[in-house]
């Protein structure tokens, strides 16, 4: 075997190959013509987006919209690192993580709105005050903030009744009636369990456990403010303590599952957005709360986003026609469809007052447009993904296993944070 | 000793395809492992400085990946003899089981073929808190369960894969066996060697080669293991006990934005698998 | 001692139950994760998880798909990998030490290690995003095939080749008149793993085909078990129905070959 030669020969190859890079495209903003775009794979997305597409090319034969789906998940971020660095992603992806921005940012792969001249001012405009959450550390904005999620408590109506619980009040206000109404579903045998977030060690897992009920225990505080870990603190040991109880007593989950826990029963709650409300639509009779905080749920408490928005893609030739699309897609009429057809919450200010006829039509989506207001996201940070990867380590071994005390876990992870984040 | 230089016209499109497909990625990834790198935009030029061996040191100084490395070895201490025993062991069961062979056949073949995503599943179905085995295990079943206990987590998943692989090394044992010759058995039978005997004798050095390619496949399937962990046991659980240097790889490469932290753990873990590849060929050598 | 017979039946079980469970919970009406659900109960069967599959994949454009890009690779491994392993196996020539060090190399490398820039490569280099050659083109010859084949040419006696060669055939009759017919079995069985890489291939297509009309059975059915599933009716028997439709065509290729494994020259071996 003489491995030596074959060293020699990559490194040649390499030196032979590095080199190539094609000039970027910094006057684009104003080109105009044919543009390409991705959105998500759900149904329901997917039928808007085919109605959007269509109404805009009937209007602008000389700049047609050609959309496909990518599929979400996962390996969405992947794909579209690998099409950054391959020069080919679409002009616009409905599907961007506010999370991975920062990575795709670094990348060069992301055109800031500001290029273009109503850039800003249109997002600030749509958005509201929540636009604020979305620029970048350079205060640019790198994503239009499209819709978002807001977390709220599903509960299980028949199990609660089988464990004697209110179906229409039930105790899960603080911390104490949660736990006490936990033990009450798995003792009674209602459930297997009280919840059961996906307890997998993947970076976002947090923001369906944690993040939402820290964000209701903190008054609405991201987790990392002026680069600085904010939950090594009461709020943040307090919803540790409460998840560890959980866990330690058995009343949530610690091994994967297949399948959907509170769909089938396993789990009588289940944190998750308005987009679960079809998907449970005929399998659960469920009721929706707040998450609950130490002395008790608030209707105007902040919660976890969970927002996917609109990017710009540097590899886009005909900006002016993307941008131009972009504010087509996200105008008052547009937002109303994508509220009517997928049920996510448009990122608009005043969400109740500008649709309240379908608000009036659709009471169960009410709530959540009413906790639309109240939304935190993920800190727009460098190393976002290496930030909650390192949180979810922490609360893995610490709150989920035990292993360490989760007090020490928390300002352990906060340390190494607020190193990565400087 | 006589050359024959059809062998490159033999092998040229072999070597091309290597070189084509091959050779720029993995120069790509030694000389990002030097650098401070990110994949970027074409026409983005950002800083690439050379950073000497900081990025093994970074890695090497990570306990979650010098885990993955502990992790591994457990892993194939104990995926590696288990697979080539019972694999030589059924295969040549099989090779003779006329009755129902293509039956067993099919069915020892059919984890190989099931998609991970749904044999996860199953085998949650089985090793669960509440799952099969604990149930007959009754109060000898480990506590916490199997996948999400730290001493368990790994040989659970090493069990797992044995299982799932063994349908493809059965395959080579199979026809490894086919070129055993028959004389061999039947003068061994002629000695009076019983037949436990003429299998020591006669088939294990006889498939000796094909042990080879099982070991090294082997270890190579182990030190690649990725979706494993990812599936079952909740992305390498509990605390990192059952990551892999790949399901890191994975994690600091492609989600976090860090190809050089990735780089660097990539070629240890192929150096490593080398050297465990090198020093099992020279026990195997220095026993013949 | 019959242990043959035991040491069989007990190994099928083994491997079986997993795939019995398989294909209950994908006729499940609504999930049953209780140890009671893998038996079948009349009242919870239907081919409800398979009537969702097919509304919701193009499952004929994706198999055609899945077809064209495993039988490339099986044609490029069986072709040229057969080439390779025997020159590797029974040639001396310059550079064979260097291409076996190689192939050892290659097969070392975790995918996840090369993916992007091999992405770039292929994509940006080649221009082949959403074509059938860039799917193909990093399976195209296996490498394991390789290293089975140069193994298997390795066990033949040496004196066959020799014999051959001092009646003055060509290496290539070589190869094509003595070598290959005594490594049936082990070409079947390289094709068989062969196939089944690309066959459950999901991250390297799914990274190419961006058009959903480009796209193999395996990514197809991934998005479905990923996203669509978790919307259906009994999403766990989506997923395992998705599993089982993937599988159907590898074990009924497998079932129709696995006959000709054993070669019939060198007799069966062992008699029980």
């Amino acid at each position: 075997m003489k491995p030596l030669p074959i060293a020699l020969v990559l490194l040649l190859a390499v030196a032979g190959c590095g080199g190539g890079n094609d000039a970027s495209n910094p006057e684009a903003a104003t080109a105009r013509g044919p543009i390409s775009l991705w959105y998500s794979n759900n149904a329901q997305e997917v039928a808007w987006g085919k109605q959007v597409v269509q109404a805009w090319n009937a209007a602008h034969p000389d700049e047609v919209v050609t959309a496909q789906e990518i599929p979400a998940g996962q390996t969405s971020e992947a794909v579209i690192s690998a099409s950054i660095t391959a020069g080919n992603a679409p002009c616009l992806i409905y599907n961007t993580s506010p999370a991975a921005v920062p990575n795709f940012q670094a990348q060069g792969g992301l055109v800031p709105l500001d290029d273009f001249a109503d850039g800003a001012s249109y997002v600030a405009a749509r958005s509201g005050a929540a636009a604020a959450q979305y620029t970048s550390p350079d205060g640019k904005f790198y994503q239009l903030p499209w819709k978002s999620n807001p977390v709220m408590l599903f509960y299980n109506k028949k199990a609660f009744a089988k464990a004697g619980i209110s179906t229409t009040a039930p105790p899960l206000g603080t911390y104490t009636e949660f736990l006490a109404t936990a033990e009450k579903l798995v003792s009674g045998g209602a459930a297997k369990y009280a919840i059961f977030p996906s307890p997998s060690s993947q970076f976002f897992q947090s923001w369906f456990d944690f993040y939402p009920m820290y964000a209701a225990q903190s008054g609405g505080q991201q987790l990392v403010v002026d680069g600085k870990a904010t939950f090594d603190s009461d709020p943040g040991r307090a919803v540790a303590g409460l998840w560890q109880q959980l866990y330690a007593k058995n009343l949530a989950g610690k091994e994967a599952y297949t399948g959907d826990a509170f769909a089938d029963g396993t789990a009588a709650m289940a944190s998750a957005g308005p987009w679960a409300i079809a998907a449970y639509q005929d399998k659960v009779d469920w009721g929706v709360t707040s998450v609950p905080t130490q002395s008790g749920s608030a209707e105007d408490q902040a919660t976890f986003s969970d927002a996917k928005n609109v990017a710009l893609y540097t590899a886009c030739a005909n900006r002016g026609t993307a941008w131009d699309f972009l504010k087509f897609s996200t105008s008052a009429e547009q937002d109303g469809k994508l509220l009517e057809m997928t049920g996510q919450m448009p990122l608009r200010q005043d969400l109740a007052g500008a649709y309240p006829a379908y608000f009036a039509k659709n009471p169960r989506y009410a709530v959540f447009a009413a906790k639309a207001a109240h939304v935190v996201e993920v800190p727009n940070v460098k190393g976002s993904v290496e930030v909650w990867q390192t949180f979810r380590d922490a609360w893995s071994t610490s709150v989920i296993f035990g292993k360490q005390d989760p007090a020490t876990a928390l300002t352990d992870a906060a340390n190494k944070i607020n190193d990565l984040v400087e | 000793m006589r050359r024959q230089p059809i062998g490159m016209l033999f092998s040229a499109p072999y070597a091309v395809f290597v070189a084509a497909v091959f050779a720029y990625p993995l120069g790509l990834a030694v000389w990002i492992s030097f650098h401070e790198y990110i994949f970027t935009a074409p026409g983005v030029s950002v800083p690439r400085p050379f950073v000497g061996l900081d990025n093994y040191s970074a890695v090497l100084t990570d306990p979650a990946v010098r885990r993955s490395f502990v992790n591994i070895g457990i892993f194939l201490i104990i995926n590696v003899p288990l697979t080539v025993a019972l694999s030589l062991l059924l295969a040549t069961a099989l090779n003779s089981a006329v009755r129902g062979r293509t039956f067993f056949r099919t069915s020892f073949y059919l984890p190989y073929v099931a998609a991970s995503v749904a044999v996860v599943g199953v085998w949650l179905f089985l090793f669960g808190s509440g799952g099969l085995v604990n149930q007959v295990l009754g109060s000898a079943a480990p506590d916490p369960s199997w996948l999400i206990n730290e001493n368990w987590a790994m040989p659970s998943i090493a069990l797992f894969v044995t299982w799932k692989q063994l349908g493809f090394f059965i395959l080579l044992y199979l026809a490894a066996l086919q070129n055993v010759p028959k004389e061999l058995y039947e003068s061994a039978a002629v000695d009076g060697a019983n037949r436990w005997r003429s299998f020591r004798a006669v088939t294990v050095p006889g498939v000796r080669p094909a042990t080879t390619l099982v070991t090294l496949l082997a270890i190579i399937t182990g030190a690649n293991l990725f979706t494993e962990p990812y599936l079952l046991t909740n992305g390498g659980g509990p605390s990192g006990r059952s990551a892999s240097p790949v399901l890191l790889m994975y994690q600091r490469g492609i989600e976090q934005g860090h190809p050089d932290v990735a780089a660097a753990i990539g070629v240890l873990l192929v150096a490593g698998v080398l050297i465990v590849a090198g020093a099992q060929q020279l026990l195997e050598r220095r026993q013949r | 001692m019959r242990w043959r017979p035991v040491a069989l039946t007990l190994g099928a079980i083994i491997f079986l139950f997993p795939f019995y469970y398989m294909v209950v919970g994908s006729l499940q009406a609504r999930p049953d994760s209780s140890p009671a659900g893998a038996l079948p109960r009349p009242g919870n069967l239907s081919l409800n998880n398979y009537r969702e599959i097919d509304a919701a994949v193009n499952l004929g454009r994706s198999l055609l798909n899945s077809i064209v890009f495993t039988g490339g690779v099986v044609l490029g491994t069986l072709v040229f990998g057969v080439l390779a392993g025997y020159a590797l196996a029974r040639l001396r020539y310059p550079g064979r030490g260097t291409l076996f060090a190689a192939m050892l190399l290659l097969q070392v490398i975790p995918f996840q290690l090369l993916v992007i820039p091999l992405y770039v490569q292929i994509v940006r280099g080649y221009g082949l995003a959403d074509t059938y050659l860039g799917m193909i083109l990093p399976f195209a010859i296996n490498s394991v095939a390789v290293f089975v084949f140069r193994q298997f040419f390795l066990q033949l006696p040496g004196e066959l080749f020799e014999a051959a060669r001092i009646d003055g055939a060509g290496e290539l009759r070589v190869l094509w008149s003595v070598a290959l017919p005594l490594v049936r079995p082990a070409l079947l069985t390289a094709t068989l793993l062969t196939f089944i890489g690309p066959w459950n291939e999901f991250l390297w297509p799914f990274l190419v085909t961006k058009q959903a009309g480009m796209q193999p059975l395996a990514v197809a059915l991934a998005n479905y078990m990923s996203t669509v599933a978790s919307a259906a009716t009994n999403p766990y028997g989506a997923i395992l129905a998705g599993a089982c439709f993937l599988a159907a065509p590898a074990v009924l290729l497998f079932i129709v070959f696995q006959r000709h494994f054993v070669s019939s020259d060198l007799g069966s071996g062992v008699k029980g």
